[in-house]
């Protein structure tokens, strides 16, 4: 019983209670299922926000906003982020927002921050 | 106009869907019988042999837990921006004794408080101003395991001041007179 202990600690893992999803296969479904929906609604959104941008590039926008969290492992953490998806779809299809907020999502740092030491010499933080 | 908000409609409730599929129902027993044969069932004596896998492997299942890695990194939960989370350092430390009073209050607990940013004095009023939302946020914790695993799980970079035990130094008034110790200074 003991060794068992001992290997459970070494391995790091741990019993929980589950946010939506039991295992990674029912959370890839929900993950799917929002990517679908947002998919679905992209050219609704175009039109009713009056965007400047088209289907694609919406599309392409909801394709990177998805990538960024690839890496998510643990089923609750993806569970969480298509709750919050979830909500930001909802907010977005039912008129809650505005065209500002739609295109936060493709907002570019205006000011990037210096990275190396002569742009940062020249700012004055170095 | 209004035939995009009627098409807009069937849509909303596709995706309303996305949260609302329970796994649990997978699990239940009564919809297999349901939906097996009465004859094949009138003809079943005995509980058919269940090996000791699919019993643990079930009873896993009835509790409604999952296993998960011991290390969970919420920092893309938080909505804290990526700025803050992979560029700031945190203190973690237990404040000391102070040293004009014998009152141990405000030591008890491990604090943590991200490392000081640019500071400025606002030229019109000398306010002393900052650009840093997180400059004066200290958290308290009950013990350092604690801080370190909260500053583990949102991704920041810390470190830790450890305590200092002091060995308290024996007193005595007697050794100022001892007669083989130079206690004693001369007052010439």
């Amino acid at each position: 019983m003991a060794s068992t202990a001992g290997t459970v600690i070494k391995s790091g893992v741990k019993q929980v209670r589950p946010l939506l999803s039991v295992d990674n296969a029912e959370a890839r479904k929900r993950v799917l299922n929002l990517y679908k929906a947002w998919y679905r609604q992209v050219p609704y959104i175009v039109l009713e926000y009056d965007i400047p941008k088209n289907e694609s590039q919406c599309r392409a926008k909801l394709r990177e906003e998805f990538e960024k969290h690839r890496h998510a492992k643990d089923v609750r953490v993806i569970d969480m982020l298509v709750v919050k998806g979830q909500m930001e779809l909802v907010e977005t299809v039912k008129r809650w927002k505005q065209k500002g907020h739609v295109m936060n999502y493709f907002r570019t740092p205006i000011n990037p921050k210096p990275n190396d030491f002569l742009s940062k010499f020249i700012a004055g933080s170095a | 106009m209004a035939s995009v908000i009627v098409n807009v409609r069937p849509g909303l409730k596709l995706f309303q869907s996305v949260l609302t599929c329970s796994s649990r129902r997978a699990f239940g027993s009564t919809s297999v019988l349901m939906n097996e044969d009465p004859l094949k069932l009138a003809q079943l004596k005995d509980a058919p042999l269940k090996s000791l896998d699919d019993l643990l492997s079930s009873s896993e299942k009835n509790d409604g837990l999952i296993t998960v890695e011991n290390k969970v990194d919420i920092s893309i939960l938080t909505g804290v921006p990526q700025e803050h989370i992979t560029t700031r350092h945190v203190r973690i430390w237990k404040p000391v004794k102070h040293a004009m009073q014998s009152g141990t209050n405000n030591t008890h607990k491990w604090k943590m408080e991200f490392e000081s940013r640019e500071r400025w004095e606002n030229p019109l009023m000398g306010w002393a101003s900052s650009g840093d939302p997180l400059s004066n946020m200290q958290l308290s914790f009950g013990n350092k395991e604690e801080a370190i695993a909260f500053c583990e799980k949102n991704g920041w970079d810390y470190s830790v001041n450890e305590v200092v035990e002091k060995q308290p130094r024996p007193k005595s008034y007697g050794i100022n007179f001892s007669w083989n110790k130079k206690t004693r200074t001369s007052t010439k």
